[in-house]
């Protein structure tokens, strides 16, 4: 089983190198420190399992397994609890709590060996939505463009719209596109914030200029950057009903 | 409840003091010589025992005209009311109880003879009665004062609770976590590292425990413990983290609450340095400015990471925690320059005893 380790703190990587290293059909192939390398070490050497920590540097756990989607086993390691229900519900094949005895990695390699065949299990573009906690609004968003990772807050995006299968997300002047769709991304968002326009556009309100009556039953919406964004009758109401 | 009802001690005390108010009116109205003694003692005695309760009616309508609520007229004009309704009622019901005890033939005479005495009993009905609304307003008063005094102690022990749950919530449970692990880590590749790191963990701890159920402690020994946590992170962060102090001697006297710099350590390391991949240096500053002390946290941190770092609930903890224990006189200022994060703790230097 070829198995990366992601976690920020060295010991840590330590400590689950040497319990490691007493599995003859476990051979660790990469260390990373931190999200981004996570991300560029799965894609580059395709491993069979993760050890994933989940407070990180530039992207958490939860977001690294959003962008490499199903390809690779997961088993959480960290300090924190209140994350376990979230691994499940992203389909982690376990989750230890820092600090864990042998026994326990032993227990959740075994599970991980029979579990690596079975794969896609979630469409990694639901995991953002579902690696939420309850009542939380999406804060940033992680996109994966090659081996490249761009981390977007959410207050820097001017709007978003659907593209075919994908989204695509404006922000200073840039677009960046994923896979996904803009229903799922609305439900993320925070609604007193990100509205849902027209059946193609989310649009942050932040960015809105002022709004034009387009036609007997339409209206644009005029964005401070100038750019024009069509606005649907029911896109009308929810807009007036945020701003009052 | 009426306060001297209330128990049946105070009842038995309340009638003995009426014992010589009955024996001083039997000596008034026999003074003259047309009550004999006996007879005086067999009519007061009773009418005593039963003025000792009308009196006490007395505290039902002093708490209802409060003394600082009331004006004065009203004030004295219901009492006036009430104490000559009260002695004309009472001596009413003596003057019955003499005939009573004239109609049984053993004091002859007895309606005519007490007949003169009638005025000044009913004079000392009014006295008694004027007195013992003294006696329940000074009652009412003390009762009150009493009640002030309890909700103050309750209000003080309500207080050191919400002290005691801010200091348990001051230190992240999660830094003992992670801290055990890296000493698992350590034990087999560098066991007196793992050593060392059990002592700063049981000093911090300790540390925690002892000065954290004092009301004040010394800057100095704040910022050992706040140092203590910082070598236990610098353990598990390795490189990542570098500690800068720049304290002035004079400010290690002052007397601040336990643990406040403790969160704004924490910040510094979970919303700075944790999220870095480079890490950085945290700063640490302490000094004496006028009759205050200043204390400065500073760290990097990186602005493109969004609302995720910092929820800022450790730094409204220890606004209000100041708030509540020096009210105005205290403040919290926190900056944002480019990629440094600064908060500011402006306290008024106690000195120690």
């Amino acid at each position: 089983m070829r198995i990366v380790i992601v976690d920020d703190e060295e010991l840590a990587r330590r400590l689950l190198r040497e319990y490691l290293s007493a599995y003859d059909d476990v051979e660790v192939v990469a260390e990373c420190a931190n999200g981004f390398e996570a991300v560029k070490a799965v894609t580059d050497l395709k491993p069979d399992l993760m050890l994933l920590d989940i407070q990180m540097p530039r992207l958490d756990g939860f977001e690294v397994l959003e962008l490499v989607g199903r390809e690779v086993g997961v088993i959480f390691v960290t300090a924190y609890d209140q994350y376990a229900l979230r691994a499940f519900e992203v389909h982690a094949v376990d989750y230890l709590l820092k600090p864990f005895a042998e026994d326990r990695l032993r227990a959740a390699l075994d599970r991980a060996r029979s579990r690596v065949a079975a794969k896609a299990l979630v469409a990694p573009a639901q995991l953002s939505v579902m690696a939420r906690p309850a009542g939380s609004h999406l804060e940033r968003v992680a996109i994966r463009d090659g081996a490249n990772v761009h981390v977007i807050p959410v207050s820097k995006i001017d709007y978003i719209e659907a593209q075919d299968d994908y989204v695509c997300f404006r922000a200073e002047g840039k677009r960046y596109l994923k896979q996904q769709t803009l229903a799922e991304i609305e439900t993320a968002l925070d609604p007193e914030q990100f509205v849902r326009i027209h059946r193609s556009y989310i649009l942050n309100i932040d960015r809105l200029a002022k709004l034009e009556l387009y036609a007997k039953d339409s209206h644009a919406a005029i964005l401070r950057d100038g750019t024009r964004l069509a606005v649907s009758r029911s896109g009308y109401a929810r807009l007036n009903a945020v701003l009052k | 409840m009426h306060p001297i009802l209330r128990s049946r001690s105070r009842t038995l005390i309340y009638i003995a003091v009426w014992i010589p108010v009955a024996a001083l009116l039997t000596g008034v109205v026999s003074r003259g010589g047309a009550v004999g003694l006996g007879e005086g003692a067999a009519i007061l005695v009773p009418m005593c025992f039963i003025y000792a309760f009308i009196c006490q009616a007395s505290w039902y309508l002093c708490s209802a005209v409060p003394l600082r609520q009331t004006d004065v007229a009203r004030l004295l004009a219901t009492h006036a009311t009430a104490a000559t309704a009260s002695s004309a009622i009472w001596v009413g019901m003596g003057w019955l109880w003499v005939y009573i005890l004239g109609s049984t033939g053993y004091m002859d005479g007895i309606v005519q003879r007490f007949a003169g005495q009638l005025p000044i009993l009913f004079f000392s009905g009014l006295l008694l009665f004027s007195l013992a609304v003294v006696l329940n307003y000074l009652l009412i008063t003390f009762e009150a004062s009493q009640l002030v005094e309890k909700q103050a102690l309750e209000l003080q022990v309500l207080n050191r609770e919400a002290e005691l749950r801010t200091l348990r919530a001051q230190i992240d449970p999660h830094f003992l976590f992670n801290s055990l692990n890296s000493i698992s880590a350590l034990v087999t590749t560098d066991p007196k590292a793992a050593r060392r790191m059990c002592i700063l963990l049981a000093d911090f701890f300790r540390g925690c425990l002892k000065l954290g159920s004092e009301p004040r402690i010394s800057l100095s020994e704040e910022i050992r413990l706040a140092e203590c946590y910082l070598d236990i992170e610098r353990v598990r962060l390795g490189a990542r983290l570098q500690v800068e102090r720049e304290i002035d001697q004079q400010s290690g006297f002052c007397m601040v609450p336990p643990l406040i710099m403790q969160p704004l350590i924490e910040n510094a390391i979970t919303h700075g340095i944790g999220p870095m991949v480079e890490g950085g240096t945290v700063r640490v500053q302490a000094e004496r400015n006028g009759a205050g002390v200043k204390i400065v946290v500073e760290n990097p941190y990186d602005p493109e990471l969004g609302a995720k770092t910092g929820s800022g609930v450790g730094l409204k903890n220890v606004r209000m925690r100041l708030a509540n224990l020096y009210s105005d006189n205290a403040r919290l200022d926190i900056d944002r320059e480019g990629t440094r994060f600064r908060v500011q703790l402006q306290l008024p230097c106690q000195s120690g005893t």
